[in-house]
């Protein structure tokens, strides 16, 4: 089971939707802080799935405020950038190139595949916290307290 | 605290050293509060740059250290950390997804003592307790000078108290470590150490209103606390904050004078060259070496202040240009002739054709001219005559709203670093340069522009050319000999100015040693460019806007702008003292630099052009 953890960790990895810095974040983590990364991640996704609202309610307006959505995917890249979800990341910055750009369809589309990656992180992720869970201390070096 | 005092923290440094952390993002956040407690440090947090701030002034001791993201919604980052630094004296770290250098610049001419990208790393955070020690350590060290100072004022003492100021400014210059001793010293900590005072904004817009009604040359301390009439307020304090304050114009001109440069020192070199010619007319003019009747010259230079010189890097294409092309002094003499068309340049005390000299080491100034022309700069006739001028010239307009003309340049051709000066309190053009005048006394040797550069050894890049700020450059003119090139870029973070002007930055600013010898020759020039400023009073308009953003960075810069900048006639000031001045500044040149920009060093005089 730690060994499909394991497997399924570095797959994410492999396939870049996570970076370094997520293992940072693990490194983070220890006894006084043992589910240091599930909780910034479950902070990550519940900020950005905020933000994602944000970002459609302007979108569907139609009225394509460049510099608010900006702003948005600013906040966004920020987040996914500590907690290294790769990415999205990427999508983020091609976002905002449009916005620059003011090149409206190109925001939609790109918006639109940034939704697709981050769902996808996070059905993972939650997957890959699950199996962690499971897997017992021994793997992550969780001790309950 | 005594250095001992800090030494023995030291021990227990940076072990339970206490960081506010402040970040709207709430991953970001925890992330960095993790990351700071497996540091050892205390840390608390805080999604809300407001609550920060009430944190902060319930206790200022309460924290070592401020810790925060430049994007925030309730509150700019960056005004964050000037109101920090200018009222508390913390040292502040400034954290971004952007490594856009023009963010950095701004960090570091805000005062940041360093600039992380996220995401952060720990290996970063262990090292942060740094600034603490050495913000700390300053500190002490102003306070001595300081109290020296205290009894002569604003005006005898701005050199010590720029060094003071200096060590307050600590913090900013922390970025650049280069700039950080230079800009320390002339940071103006003793008078706030000695009581501290709380420069609220309520405070300083109060402040920045009696300068602009007095006349940012004119004001002096007793007068403005007269005028501002606060209780408990000490001349000294007054007298600190002015210094701080003109210090920071000038930073603020050098700043934009060299982003703008930076961008486009390319355009800039062009523009410069181009500009130049058309700055003949400037030079021409008679210069009145006597310096008196620049004074009256341009009404037009004045807008140097502020704004022009950093609203000049906007178009830096003119400015940068100038600054780095640094046109041999035929040029400029030419492009005085030009210059005339710019504008103002009426008394310009650019006329060169005595100093000739000056005018060679500044093909500077003339952008700076164009960039006053632009701004209705007489500045630029101060730049003419020396590039220190020029500098100054862009000084003055650095400091409202570094928007000002100077980076105009393109426009007007040479972005007379005068930026806006309207936006910009271009009464603090004046300010700065009287303050510079001030400075020069007492720093005579300080190096002929000392470009505030506080900061970074960046301005060394713009080397002349750009000109850092327009930092109301009375003293840059001076300095033009020397540092020309640099002092102006301040934009470059402070560093630039010395660099340029110092015939010691070779790299930076080889303009400057030919400035140098010119320089000595048109002490005259100077003068006029530094009446310019007053005249044109930078006016209220951008000292707040200055004051507001960079409260304490600006005062400091252009205070340091002032001293290095040789030049720096102060407010038409007794010419042969600039003059004398200002040759012994063209050798200590540096000193400007040194300034404090406190925002990047930005030699404000220099103004990037």
């Amino acid at each position: 089971m730690q060994r499909q953890v394991a497997l399924i960790k570095q797959s994410l990895f492999d396939q870049g939707y996570l970076d370094e810095q997520f293992m940072e974040l693990e490194e983070l983590q220890d006894d006084a802080n043992p589910n240091f990364v599930e909780e910034v991640s479950a902070l990550y996704f519940k900020d950005s799935a905020r933000l994602i609202n944000n970002i459609d309610q302007a979108l569907e307006r139609g009225s394509f405020d460049f510099n608010r959505l900006d702003n948005y995917m600013h906040q966004f890249k920020g987040s996914s950038t500590s907690i290294g979800a790769s990415k999205v990341k990427t999508e983020c910055t091609k976002f905002r190139e449009y916005c620059r750009a003011g090149n409206a369809e190109g925001c939609l589309r790109t918006f639109h595949q940034l939704k697709k990656e981050h769902s996808t992180l996070r059905k993972k992720l939650e997957h890959y916290f699950q199996l962690a869970r499971q897997a017992g201390p021994k793997e992550t070096a969780r001790r309950p307290k | 605290m005594t250095v001992e005092q800090n030494f023995e923290a030291l021990d227990q440094f940076p072990v339970g050293m206490r960081v506010l952390a402040v970040d709207d993002d709430q991953t970001c956040l925890k992330i960095l509060e993790t990351l700071l407690r497996r540091c050892h440090y205390h840390v608390t947090t805080t999604n809300q740059a407001q609550k920060a701030l009430e944190l902060l002034r319930e206790n200022k001791n309460k924290f070592d250290l401020v810790i925060s993201d430049v994007d925030m919604p309730d509150m700019d980052g960056f005004k964050l950390l000037e109101l920090v630094g200018l009222e508390m004296d913390l040292p502040v770290i400034m954290l971004s997804v952007h490594s856009d250098p023009k963010y950095v610049m701004k960090g570091v001419t805000h005062g940041a003592c360093d600039y992380l990208l996220k995401p952060v790393r720990i290996e970063e955070l262990k090292n942060i307790w740094q600034h603490v020690v050495r913000s700390k350590s300053r500190g002490s060290n102003n306070n001595n000078v300081g109290e020296k100072r205290d009894g002569s004022g604003n005006e005898g003492g701005g050199n010590s108290d720029q060094n003071n100021g200096r060590a307050n400014r600590k913090r900013k210059d922390q970025y650049n470590e280069e700039e950080d001793e230079e800009r320390d010293d002339n940071d103006d900590s003793s008078a706030q150490k000695k009581q501290r005072v709380v420069w609220t904004v309520e405070l300083h817009k109060k402040f920045v209103a009696a300068v602009n009604q007095l006349g940012y040359e004119k004001a002096m301390p007793k007068k403005i606390l007269d005028l501002m009439n606060v209780e408990k307020l000490t001349r000294e304090n007054v007298a600190s904050h002015l210094q701080k304050f003109r210090l920071y114009l000038k930073r603020i001109s050098g700043v934009t004078n060299q982003q703008a440069i930076m961008a486009n020192s390319d355009l800039h070199f062009l523009q410069m060259t181009s500009s130049l010619n058309g700055l003949d007319g400037f030079h021409h003019r008679p210069t009145p070496v006597g310096s008196g009747q620049f004074h009256g010259g341009t009404p037009g230079m004045r807008p140097f202040p502020s704004n022009g010189i950093l609203g000049r890097l906007n178009s830096p294409s003119g400015i940068g240009v100038r600054n780095l092309s640094s046109p041999p002094a035929g040029m400029f003499l030419q492009n005085q002739n030009d210059l005339g068309k710019f504008h103002h340049v009426s008394s310009l005390p650019l006329n060169h054709s005595d100093g000739g000299n000056i005018l060679q080491g500044l093909p500077m100034p003339l952008e700076f001219d164009q960039l006053q022309a632009n701004n209705n700069n007489n500045i630029r006739n101060m730049n003419n005559n020396n590039k220190s001028i020029a500098g100054s010239s862009m000084a003055f307009p650095t400091f409202s709203t570094q928007q000002n003309s100077l980076i105009r340049a393109p426009n007007n051709n040479l972005v007379v670093l005068e930026g806006h000066p309207q936006a910009s309190p271009s009464g603090f053009p004046g300010h700065q340069i009287n303050k510079r005048v001030e400075h020069w006394s007492n720093a005579v040797s300080s190096s002929n522009l000392p470009p505030p550069q506080t900061s970074n050894s960046i301005h060394h890049q713009f080397n002349v050319s750009p000109l850092p700020h327009a930092r109301p450059d009375p003293l840059e003119w001076n300095n033009v000999s020397s540092s020309y090139s640099i002092p102006f870029c301040d934009s470059a973070a402070s560093t630039l100015s010395p660099p340029a002007l110092d015939t010691t930055n070779p790299g930076a600013f080889s303009r400057n040693t030919d400035f140098d010898s010119n320089a000595n020759g048109q002490p005259g020039v100077f003068y006029d460019s530094l009446q310019m400023r007053q005249s044109g009073n930078y006016g209220p308009t951008t000292d707040a806007a200055m004051l507001s953003s960079n409260p304490k960075e600006g005062f400091v810069v252009g205070q340091q702008k002032l001293q290095s900048g040789g030049f720096m006639v102060a407010d038409a000031g007794s010419l042969d003292d600039i003059v004398n001045s200002t040759m012994k500044q063209e050798q200590s040149q540096g000193e400007l630099s040194g300034g404090d920009m406190g925002y990047g060093g930005f030699s404000s005089l220099r103004t990037c052009i």
